[in-house]
């Protein structure tokens, strides 16, 4: 939070010149622009191993020169260039995360920038955008303004191009520094709309820059105040506060025209205050239990299965939240700084964790929970998702046994006063999920083992699959990650596999667009009507709410889909 | 007379992407010269005026400028919505000064607030640009191209838009200016303000004329010039250009 802080005060010194420049000149939408642009840039550093920001920059550096070699002192034709390289670096982005790197790796989260998980590279980066900001503003800025004042008055074609390059660098090198902070999409909220927001307010280009620069760094803090008042994405809140500034600014200079002013202002502020104050939240309390942090949903099933009530959890995913592309909130900062324990599922599902641990200045245990289960499958052999293990062991019972057996050591010696309670808690625990699992093995084993063929959205049920002798055919996402986006050949190829070996349904993931799905069912004749849980738990009151729940409803699910709907699992979970 | 030539253009040719937009210019620009540039709109004068600015490089011909030039360009190009006193756009002429490491210093300041005197307008110097009247905008521009230390001052129809009185006042600074050695090249549609000036150059798309106005604004030249679009006006034997509908920046 501290770092954030840091890095949003740094920040604020170019986003705030800058700024001004931007509204000037009519550059939002290059501004905008630049950020998604860097997204080909991104996937070369994942894929090529080497440091995101210089990709970034590499590729916000090409979007630049691309704009000034084809938009040549042509500010009214700008924005239709800025469009047509963006979509040209967005395709080659697509295409390189697809087809060469052969995934989409973690990409997307660095276009989701965090403030919670920033580092000291960033704050690095933040303060050479800073310095090189200030330099040439001092040493250009009035040159920038006759010239955009008057695009005749540099008559010079090659200083006119010059002070234009220099001021798309800046842009671009500011947009890279703050992509790690707000992401791609949010960039404009420090760059244009404090920079408007001020221009109401000032007449001259000096109070304007200074006026703009403390408008970036007080709605920074602002929201990182907010966002830690109400547990929302910083990002995301020091945009909406942004937003906001600039709407009772110009709401309070309409006001000023109209007639008895003052009364209406009044009226208006009392109407805000009260708004604000009523999005408080007051901070729950913390009676003595031991604090726990699990990072995904079953996970958190299974804490608060064996702590009862000696545990207070605090889990990180919720339902349905995809931990491939996570965003952490403040509330989890804090409730890591304050925890004795960590449980994590491992094998870089949840890699966030670790920095959100350091982050929060937490000494507490971190318990790869995947390091301890007994069943491995091998992952990816390829691609930037390579990794030595599946990530999705919890689809195994015997793992989860061998997880919530671990779950019940740490917590008993981090807190021995209640290890009797623990301890009958876990034998009770496993007592049902043996029951389950040996349930859901004879009613898969009643389908012929000709039928059991099994086609879903991403790689996640190979335990499941390995477990119960499930055939998993293939994958409508061809990987284990979620981001990776099929290509016409993968589907075709697919849709060709399915025909050949008779599959009976495709299985949507309930976390994910089934639409693929759908589509893939619609051409070949199979069902696409059973969903199954896959990285997630599906949210209270659903089968899938827990984890017996969820094992339960998958076996269901996929019984009826090899049965054509004939056969199902009644189980108890 | 002693006659020193600040501008020299022989057979010169010049446009936009390699294809000309006026050819054929020949004329001759001198010290305390207030020529007046006639033409239909894209008849060529602002290619002209950019030429002589370095902005174009001739297409073919030869164009020889030999004193520092200060562009006036029409309002409607300058921003109105820039947040710069009439101070700081005077100012901005120093720049074409000064190295490119060089920030403007007092003694610029100064220099901007003298010319701004000159032109009549010491008193509005802390004034937003954008919120002054059409004519003091073009004295201020007329300011910056004096601090720029230019001898020639080339001015895009800088009537336009102005009242009488706004006119009137232009044209005296212009007549000054001219008197101190300013060479003043002004694009202009106003055929009559024109006779009052030292020189006419008639241009469309190539040169159609250039010398003395008495001697050189005769009925086939406007014709040559302005197309169709001139109208006796009834009863006084002068003639009129039809005003352009629009203004082609």
């Amino acid at each position: 939070m501290q770092r954030g802080l840091v890095e949003v005060l740094i920040l604020a010194v170019p986003a705030g010149l800058l700024g001004t420049w931007i509204v000037l000149r009519g550059l939002a939408f290059f501004a905008h622009a630049v950020g998604t642009a860097a997204f080909p840039g991104l996937v070369l550093a994942d894929g090529l191993g080497f440091a995101a920001p210089l990709g970034a920059f590499g590729a916000a550096l090409l979007f630049t020169g691309g704009n000034a070699a084809l938009g040549r002192g042509r500010d009214r034709e700008r924005d239709s260039v800025v469009a047509l390289v963006l979509v040209g670096c967005l395709a080659g982005g697509v295409i390189l995360a697809s087809d060469v790197f052969g995934s989409g790796a973690n990409v997307e989260t660095l276009l989701f920038g965090s403030l919670l998980l920033v580092d000291g590279g960033d704050i690095a980066l933040a303060a050479v955008a800073a310095a090189a900001t200030i330099f040439a503003t001092a040493l250009a800025g009035r040159r920038w303004l006759a010239h955009g004042f008057d695009p005749g008055f540099i008559s010079s074609p090659r200083q006119a191009a010059l002070l234009d390059a220099a001021l798309l660098g800046l842009i671009a090198l500011t947009s890279v520094a703050a992509l790690s902070v707000v992401g791609a999409l949010l960039v404009s909220a420090l760059f244009v709309v404090p920079a408007a927001t001020a221009r109401l307010l000032t007449r001259r280009m000096r109070s304007w820059q200074a006026a703009s620069v403390a408008l970036v760094a007080a709605e920074g803090t602002v929201g990182l105040w907010l966002s830690a008042k109400t547990d929302a994405p910083p990002g995301a809140t020091i945009a909406c506060v942004a937003g906001a500034a600039f709407a009772a600014v110009a709401l309070g200079q309409a006001i000023a025209r109209l007639p008895r002013p003052a009364l209406v202002a009044t009226g208006t502020l009392v109407a805000l205050a009260l708004l604000v104050g009523g999005c408080g939240q007051p901070g729950s309390g913390d009676d003595g239990k031991l604090a726990v942090v699990a990072t995904t949903t079953q996970i958190g099933d299974w804490v608060r299965e064996v702590g009862g009530g000696a545990v207070a959890v605090d889990q990180v995913l919720q339902p349905n939240t995809d931990p491939h592309e996570y965003e952490p909130r403040p509330s989890d900062v804090e409730a890591a700084a304050g925890a004795t324990l960590v449980f994590a599922s491992g094998d870089d599902l949840d890699g966030w964790i670790e920095q959100i641990v350091s982050d929060g200045g937490s000494d507490a245990t971190i318990v790869d929970l995947g390091a301890a289960v007994p069943e491995r499958l091998p992952g990816e052999s390829s691609g930037a998702e390579a990794s030595r293990y599946d990530p999705h062991w919890w689809h195994d019972p015997r793992n989860a046994e061998a997880a919530v057996r671990e779950i019940g050591r740490r917590l008993a010696s981090a807190d021995p006063s209640h290890r009797r309670e623990f301890e009958r808690n876990v034998s009770s625990y496993l007592s049902r999920l043996r029951k389950l699992d040996a349930g859901i093995a004879s009613c898969v084993g009643s389908v012929p083992a000709g039928r059991r063929k099994l086609v879903t959205d991403h790689d996640a049920f190979g335990y499941f699959a390995d477990r119960y002798g499930i055939d998993v055919v293939g994958a409508v996402i061809p990987s284990q990650t979620t981001q990776a986006e099929p290509s016409a050949k993968d589907l075709s190829e697919l849709v060709g596999l399915i025909e050949r070996e008779k599959v009976e349904a495709v299985f949507p993931e309930s976390s994910l667009s089934a639409k693929v799905a759908e589509a893939i069912a619609n051409q070949t004749g199979a069902a696409a009507s059973y969903t199954l849980y896959g990285d997630t738990l599906g949210p209270a009151g659903s089968s899938g709410a827990t984890y017996l729940g969820m094992e339960a409803a998958n076996a269901d699910s996929l019984v009826r889909g090899f049965t054509g709907g004939r056969h199902g699992c009644r189980l108890r979970p | 007379m002693s006659v020193e030539a600040l501008i020299e253009a022989a057979g010169l040719e010049a446009g936009y992407d390699g294809l000309p937009a006026v050819a054929e210019v020949s004329f001759t620009l001198a010290a305390g010269e207030r020529l007046a540039l006639l033409g239909p709109n894209g008849g060529g004068k602002t290619t002209i005026l950019r030429a002589v600015l370095g902005e174009l490089r001739p297409l073919a011909g030869t164009l020889r400028v030999a004193a520092s030039c200060g562009s006036v360009p029409q309002t409607e190009r300058s921003r109105l919505d820039y947040p710069v006193s009439a101070l700081e756009v005077a100012m901005m002429g120093a720049l074409s000064r000064l190295p490119w490491w060089r920030r403007p210093g007092r003694v610029d300041r100064d220099a901007a607030r003298a010319a701004l005197a000159r032109v009549g307008l010491e008193s509005l110097a802390d004034e937003t640009f954008g919120e002054l009247s059409g004519g003091q905008r073009q004295r201020v521009l007329i300011a910056r191209a004096l601090v720029q230390d230019a001898r020639v001052l080339l001015m895009d129809e800088p009537f336009t838009g102005l009242d009488h009185a706004a006119a009137d006042r232009l044209e005296a600074l212009i007549a000054v200016l001219a008197e101190e050695g300013h060479g003043i090249v002004i694009a202009t549609h106003d055929l009559e303000q024109a006779r009052r000036w030292d020189s006419v150059l008639c241009v469309n798309q190539r040169q159609i004329a250039v010398g003395p106005p008495e001697q050189t604004l005769d009925r086939p030249v406007l014709e040559a010039t302005y197309g169709g679009a001139i109208v006796e006006i009834p009863g006084t034997g002068g003639r009129a250009i039809l005003p352009p509908h629009h203004h082609h920046h």
